[in-house]
């Protein structure tokens, strides 16, 4: 599943392009399935057309959390929600399900350690 | 401290407006955003992951109270109510809208403050001492000097589109601390034979991809020829340095490809046919910008205060404030003072509005209206009496500020990172907060003494993590984030690079490994080894093992 | 014909470019001035300027040196420095240098990617004409170039430097 991200030109947000318009929650977003390659495409291709509107626009992909959908990127969970220093800043402020459910989101750098590095003498 | 005249100051005013119309031309369309990138980079406005970031110069790392104040304003009406201080003398600002920049321009102008060059492949701000005319160490006053080459350096018409960014540094002390060596150009100051003032002149120092202690392109250079010769590496840099990979379009790549020795015959060749009286600077305008650093208006005062005996042998947190915090100044009955934006739990670096204008305050009734930021992100207040010490120690401690960690374990330097900026792999801050609650207890970061650990979130290294006692990189590994650690770096005049330690570790294993790496110092320390000194003297092997090897 | 924008005495206008750029691969015009390549320049120079009935100018590319012009430099009508890409600022010390070092009097000519932003930098460096890549209009030129009123350094215009107007 994928969403399409982008900073809007004017204060930098984060925004996801919702059938045409760019709205602040990723939860609002529209989700495209691998059958909509072409829809993903068509979209970002528009919103490179809006020079005035946003800038960056590139799609993400997402993993199922919760019930909602989460970016499988840690980078892009961090611009979904805001800094992890800061829970008052940024989009987690709002709080909310939506909001939890990326927060808890598993999978991609939260990094368990599983990696054996220690050798053992 | 540099006095702005109407020049100066009509300058501001002209660039603010400059960028207002670059704004309009741009959100009318009229500036595609690959012409548009380069004119905000210049005025030290980044796209970041969450909003856009701007970096406001601070000219050697030089503020007043009047501009500590704006910035505090600026930090409430148009951010979130505080400001984060860099490595480079500047502060941030995270959370900036594009169509608020225009008025944050003027407003900055208002106050003799900019974001001119803080970004983009120009000259940028050039750093300097954070004690220049506190400390009985330098052989001149080293800001007279940046403001030199500040003025110099601005809206270049030759050098505004260099093939990267490019840094100065220059020091006025046997104590470097500014990192010069690992600077583009690094200016070291040194007195002659005859008493005469010059500069070792360090090209090619950096970090980054390729980090490299800069090799010395010239042993002397006569301070009244600074501008012709630094006309000569530039426009030698300006020609010759790589376009074709931004990786590799650094002057270090350029000093590193032709050789050192090469390198500085070319800058010499280019030196002999620069017209000197039309380059260097004017006797006259020298004399002018010297007088506005002339002496401040210090009391005659006994070297022993009473008052800060007695304190310090009252409040041992204030004994331990005097230990860490404060430093020997050239006037006896005064100190310099540091102030570390290292709290536990704080982010590295960041103060708060209030925190500013605190500091504005104490500079203003106690400290010659002067404040300096430092490239470890604290602050300086370099001229307090010993006589208000306490006092102005008891106003730190009310607003968190009085934090006794400089140059201790806990005095983290850390980049904004995965948090906040759209080049990161890895987060710094909670790394730096791990560690700072793991060495949180001040006795034990007393015990283990100097110890400077650096964290950059990614190889572009704002975090300085090359030339750490210890350095941890953020790594991405396979959408995971691990940290690379290395030890032996040096910032100061013993600058080296880090050794890398062994394999990146997971986020929740850093903590340990410094501990462990803690640990294995204070086994083997002999006398007055500070734990760079120890691992210069036993090598990497035992603080492998240490990190590395688990016994059953 | 491209436009060109012309400065003098500080007033940019529209002017009729006279010079026809060559390519390596075309002939040279039999009449006419003409702007070659390096390359071909210093092949073909030498002959066309003995003719003495056309102007002859040069183009630069951004990694080529200025240097080897220097002793044809006072027969050569216009040096045209390329921008491959306005970021790439090689050209701004070819042109300081042409002015300065060479003393040269002909038209530099900015080429390739120029815009009015960097319409400041290229006039204090010593650029006197201008085939701009965004439309602008002379009278944008103008505005572009006259935004700042005071410099701080000297380059090869001959605008009074801060310390300059301090010490009147």
């Amino acid at each position: 599943m994928k969403a399409i991200t982008a900073n809007r030109l004017l204060d930098g947000d984060v925004v996801f392009w919702k059938s045409g318009q760019w709205v602040e929650r990723l939860n609002d977003a529209q989700l495209f399935d691998e059958n909509q390659a072409e829809d993903v495409d068509a979209a970002v291709a528009t919103g490179k057309g809006q020079p005035t509107v946003v800038v960056d626009v590139y799609p993400i992909d997402l993993t199922p959390s919760e019930g909602h959908w989460a970016p499988v990127s840690y980078r892009e969970r961090i611009r979904a929600l805001g800094p992890t220093n800061e829970p008052t800043h940024g989009k987690q402020a709002e709080g909310g399900e939506a909001i939890e459910a990326l927060r808890h989101a598993a999978g991609a750098a939260r990094s368990t350690g599983r990696v054996d590095l220690i050798r053992r003498k | 401290m540099y006095q702005y005249d109407v020049i100066d100051r009509e300058f501001l005013v002209d660039r603010s407006n400059e960028f207002r119309g670059q704004v309009s031309r741009r959100l009318a369309g009229e500036l595609t955003e690959d012409q548009f990138k380069p004119l905000r980079l210049m005025n030290g406005l980044y796209l970041q992951l969450h909003a856009y970031m701007l970096r406001i110069a601070v000219p050697y790392g030089s503020l007043n109270p009047t501009q500590v104040r704006r910035l505090a304003e600026i930090a409430r009406d148009y951010d979130k109510g505080y400001g984060h201080f860099t490595t480079r003398q500047n502060i941030q600002f995270n959370w900036i809208k594009l169509k608020d920049a225009p008025d944050i321009l003027d407003k900055l102008a208002e106050v003799n403050l900019h974001a001119i060059q803080t970004s983009g492949n120009c000259i940028r701000n050039t750093t300097s001492d954070p004690y220049a005319g506190a400390t009985s160490e330098e052989v001149d006053d080293p800001r007279v000097w940046s403001e030199v080459i500040r003025q110099w350096s601005t809206l270049h018409p030759e050098f505004s589109f260099l093939p990267r960014k490019f840094k100065i540094a220059i020091t006025a002390s046997a104590k470097d601390r500014t990192a010069a060596k690992v600077h583009d150009i690094g200016l070291l100051m040194r007195q002659g034979r005859d008493g005469q003032l010059g500069f070792e002149v360090i090209v090619g120092g950096g970090q980054g991809r390729t980090p490299y202690v800069g090799p010395t392109i010239k042993q002397f250079l006569p301070t009244d020829r600074l501008l012709s010769y630094l006309e000569a590496i530039l426009r030698v840099y300006n020609r010759y340095g790589r376009r074709d990979n931004i990786y590799k379009a650094r002057i270090k790549i350029l000093v590193a490809a032709l050789g050192a020795e090469e390198f500085a015959k070319q800058v010499e060749e280019e030196w002999e046919k620069i017209d000197a009286e039309r380059a260097d600077l004017p006797a006259g305008e020298l004399a002018r910008i010297r007088d506005s650093f002339a002496t401040t208006p210090f009391e005659t005062l006994p070297a022993r205060s009473e008052a800060f005996e007695l304190a310090k042998a009252k409040d041992s947190a204030f004994a331990r404030f005097v230990r860490n915090n404060v430093r020997a100044h050239k006037q006896p009955g005064y100190a310099i003072v540091e102030i570390s934006l290292k709290a536990t739990e704080q982010t590295p670096g960041d103060a708060t509005a209030e925190q500013m204008e605190v500091v504005a305050d104490l500079a203003e009734r106690y400290g010659f209206d002067d404040v300096r930021v430092t490239h470890a992100q604290n602050l300086v207040l370099p001229h307090i009496k010993l006589d208000d010490l306490p006092t102005v120690f008891a106003a730190l401690q009310a607003n968190a500020l009085a934090t006794a960690n400089i140059d201790l374990i806990s005095d983290i330097i850390a980049c904004p990172g995965l948090d906040y900026c759209a080049l990161a792999n890895a987060r710094a801050i909670p790394i730096a907060q791990d560690i700072a609650r793991q060495f949180a207890d001040p006795d034990r970061a007393e015990e283990v003494g100097e110890l400077k650990i650096k964290i950059s979130g990614c190889i572009n290294a704002c975090g300085h993590h090359h030339v750490a006692h210890i350095g941890i990189l953020g790594v991405d590994k396979k959408g995971e984030e691990f940290y690379q650690l290395s030890l032996g770096g040096s910032g100061a005049e013993d600058a080296s690079i880090g050794k890398i330690l062994g394999p990146a570790l997971p986020a929740d294993k850093v903590a340990t490994a410094v501990d462990q790496l803690v640990a294995a110092y204070l086994d083997v320390r002999t006398d007055g080894e500070r734990f760079l000194d120890t691992y210069r003297r036993v090598g990497l092997e035992p603080f492998k093992e240490a990190v590395y090897v688990q016994a059953d | 014909m491209s436009k060109l924008i012309e400065l003098a005495n500080g007033q940019a206008r529209w002017a009729e470019d006279a010079f026809v750029n060559v390519t390596d691969e075309d002939a040279i015009p039999d009449a006419g001035d003409v702007i070659l390549s390096l390359a071909r320049f210093e092949a073909e120079g030498d002959a066309l300027l003995s003719s003495n009935s056309r102007r002859v100018g040069v183009r630069i590319e951004s990694d080529q040196d200025i240097e080897v012009l220097a002793y044809d430099l006072p027969r050569i009508a216009v040096v045209a420095l390329a921008f491959p890409k306005y970021r790439d600022g090689r050209a701004y010390t070819s042109a300081r240098l042409l002015r300065e070092r060479f003393k040269y009097e002909g038209q530099i000519r900015a080429v390739g990617d120029v815009l009015q932003e960097q319409a400041g930098f290229m006039v204090r460096c010593g650029f006197d004409a201008f085939e701009p890549n965004d439309g602008a209009t002379p009278d944008a030129w103008t505005k572009a170039a006259s935004r700042f009123r005071h410099v701080y350094q000297r380059a090869a215009d001959d605008r009074v430097v801060a310390f300059e107007e301090r010490a009147s």
